[in-house]
């Protein structure tokens, strides 16, 4: 199966930060376009097993907030960047601190797990206008009228933009990432359909799709599917993205 | 989005609480909010609670004097307010049978909880076998091994216990497995929040379902020695025993005091006391007082107490010590074990470690002037036994 289009997930740190340069070079040979990169996070409360895990192995190591964007620093040879966090870290950094940080980085968007919009109106306010949208993300109990309003909360910045500003993140189902095999596919499926006749902007569909049906089925639909956990389960034992990557696709 | 909720969100001058949450729950508690107001607004959903409160749980529960403590601590008097003698052994039946309640009025077959010293959990797991609900509770391994007598009074009841292995094995992490869980199960089941904490509504929802405490003992106090005391004290875990006794006595002239836990040094990591060195944060949905390290992950705490070693305060109660409304202070957990074989010896109640911690002020507060104290007696010490057995050596 084709690699793209896909949207891998990598846990920064994990194995190690020193090996993270190398990752998303090998992601940008690859042709990816966009990649997301955790912030391991000491609570990571919409993760499963496989991120927990990983979040925990690279604060162990020394994969602070800071350490992780300085090691992004002045790296081009990178797919764009949507850093994948928890609140807490970032409003600890505070809003002038994490705008010095982002400068020099790929990182093009930020997906906040844990910030529904107006929750921290003027620090996502800073972040927008310095050209780091937020992520909306629209989950299985986010009905259509819903997401129509969160879809305006966080709109598309039009078709200039690149992906990693303008999709939004559909949640395949209800739960944590990882761990998604025998998922019934049918519901995520008629959701986007459904936010494609309210949206023209891209969609990424994630949270448990590891197998070639499942990523089959998300793009036959004009999606993009996300590999989060299965690729960082591959990583762990030693794989290269290339290698992780192909075992999901088949 | 969040302007959909119909309730105040925030508490305090800075803002606290919130509803921090992912998208997956958010609806559910849009959905929760609705619920617990039109079941407020409902005269048949609080003459049953009301029925149930007096019938299965024991209310009202009785304000015992306690004069030979008194005595030998220098006050004038000393009351204690019992929720010790509440069914299941706590004042955490109050916000779990009311919960309960709302669950069943929203349809839903199952409820989730999370407990520290188990608590909670035992008055949840008793609150589901009475009214047929499935209880699923979250519980720290540390927390298992500490108040193994809770994890069986469960199992009893019905529940069924899964241990969290993950991080210090305490509530925190019991918190962190239950969100995911729910998040899981929200369209059939309920999160029972056992403190008040956590994203809107739950702060709000368990302050009101467990002000019933303070309600009382105002009543009370006022009927047993004519006039209010020079100071109500309550220990402070995440804030439901707290708030419950301390809301109540807002408008008075007297002092609130809430007592964390020190553990056993002052260093990060030592304690769960969150106001020596715990700055603002958010963590479980609300923005509140937090012990983290610099890098906004959350600390490790220690207390012997299950019930208070917990990272955050929560944000209605950190409001209000912020704003000057009430006071927090912290004890020991040698002073805490030292206040609770006091209390025992001066006037047979065994206290639960929790609210020994709150004992452990009274001869302080008698040092600064106060000659009548009223003390939430927030739980019973039986599921203590075993760390009163070694650490007092009985």
């Amino acid at each position: 199966m084709a690699l793209n289009p896909l949207l891998p997930f990598l846990m920064a740190g994990d194995p190690s930060l020193e090996a993270l340069p190398g990752y998303l070079s090998e992601a940008r040979a690859l042709g990816l376009e966009a990649l997301e990169l955790g912030l391991p996070h000491s609570d990571p409360i919409a993760d499963g097993p496989v991120l927990q895990a990983a979040a925990h192995r690279a604060i162990a190591r020394g994969a602070t907030p800071r350490r992780v964007l300085e090691a992004l620093a002045g790296l081009t040879d990178s797919p764009d960047l949507i850093l994948f966090t928890y609140l807490n870290p970032l409003l600890q950094l505070g809003v002038a601190s994490l705008l010095r940080l982002l400068e020099p980085t790929p990182v093009r968007s930020l997906l906040v797990v844990d910030l529904p919009f107006g929750e921290e109106p003027e620090f996502e306010a800073a972040l927008r206008e310095a050209g780091y949208p937020m992520v909306p993300l629209l989950a299985p109990t986010t009905c259509l009228e819903r997401a129509q309003a969160l879809l305006g909360t966080r709109p598309d910045p039009g078709p200039d933009a690149p992906f990693a500003q303008r999709f939004a993140y559909v949640v395949a189902r209800l739960g944590v990432t990882g761990a998604g095999q025998g998922t019934d596919l049918a519901p995520v499926l008629r959701r986007v359909d459904g936010l494609k006749a309210i949206s023209n902007r891209p969609f990424a569909v994630g949270f448990g799709l590891s197998d070639p049906g499942s990523l089959q089925a998300v793009r036959a639909l004009g999606a993009t599917p996300v590999i989060g956990s299965a690729l960082v389960a591959g990583l762990t034992s030693g794989s290269s993205i290339r290698t992780a990557l192909s075992a999901c696709l088949g | 989005m969040t302007d959909a909720f119909a309730l105040p969100t925030r508490f305090g001058t800075q803002a606290l609480g919130g509803c921090y949450a992912p998208e997956t729950l958010m609806q559910p508690l849009l959905d929760l909010e609705a619920a617990f107001c039109g079941a407020l607004a409902d005269p048949a959903f609080q003459a049953e609670l009301k029925a149930e409160l007096r019938q299965f749980v024991g209310r009202p529960t009785p304000l015992t004097p306690a004069p030979r403590l008194a005595e030998k601590l220098g006050l004038k008097a000393l009351f204690l307010k019992r929720e010790d003698l509440a069914h299941t052994g706590a004042h955490k039946i109050n916000n779990a049978l009311a919960q309960a309640l709302l669950a069943r009025r929203m349809g839903k077959t199952e409820v989730i909880a999370e407990t520290g010293a188990g608590q909670h959990g035992v008055a949840t797991a008793a609150a589901c076998a009475r009214l047929g609900l499935r209880c699923t509770v979250f519980m720290g391994v540390t927390d298992m091994a500490r108040q193994a007598p809770n994890v069986a009074r469960m199992r009893l009841f019905g529940a069924t216990v899964e241990p969290v292995a993950a991080g210090q094995g305490t509530l925190k992490e019991a918190v962190n497995e239950a969100l995911r869980a729910w998040a899981g199960r929200c369209t059939t089941a309920h999160y029972i929040l056992g403190s008040a904490l956590g994203p809107h509504p739950f702060p709000t929802l368990v302050r009101s379902f467990q002000t019933v405490i303070g309600e009382e003992a105002r009543a009370q106090v006022l009927d047993q020695a004519g006039a209010l005391p020079d100071a109500v004290v309550a220990c402070a875990g995440g804030g439901s025993n707290g708030l419950g006794l301390l809301v109540p006595f807002l408008g008075d002239p007297l002092r609130r005091l809430a007592v964390e836990a020190g553990g056993h040094g002052r260093a990060l990591g030592e304690h769960a006391a969150r106001l020596d060195g715990g700055r603002l944060g958010v963590l479980h949905g609300c923005k509140t007082l937090l012990l983290q390290d610099e890098h906004g992950h959350t600390a490790e705490t220690a207390s012997v107490s299950a019930g208070l070693d917990y990272p955050a305060l929560g944000p209605e109660l950190a409001a209000l010590v912020l704003d000057r409304k009430v006071e927090v202070r912290r004890a020991s957990d040698d002073e805490a074990l030292a206040a609770a074989r006091l209390l025992c010896e001066s006037e047979g109640i065994l206290p639960a470690l929790e609210s020994s911690h709150a004992l452990a002020l009274l001869s302080a507060l008698a040092a600064e002037g106060a000659a009548t104290v009223l003390l939430g007696l927030s739980g019973r010490g039986d599921k203590d036994l075993s760390t009163y057995q070694s650490r007092l050596e009985c």
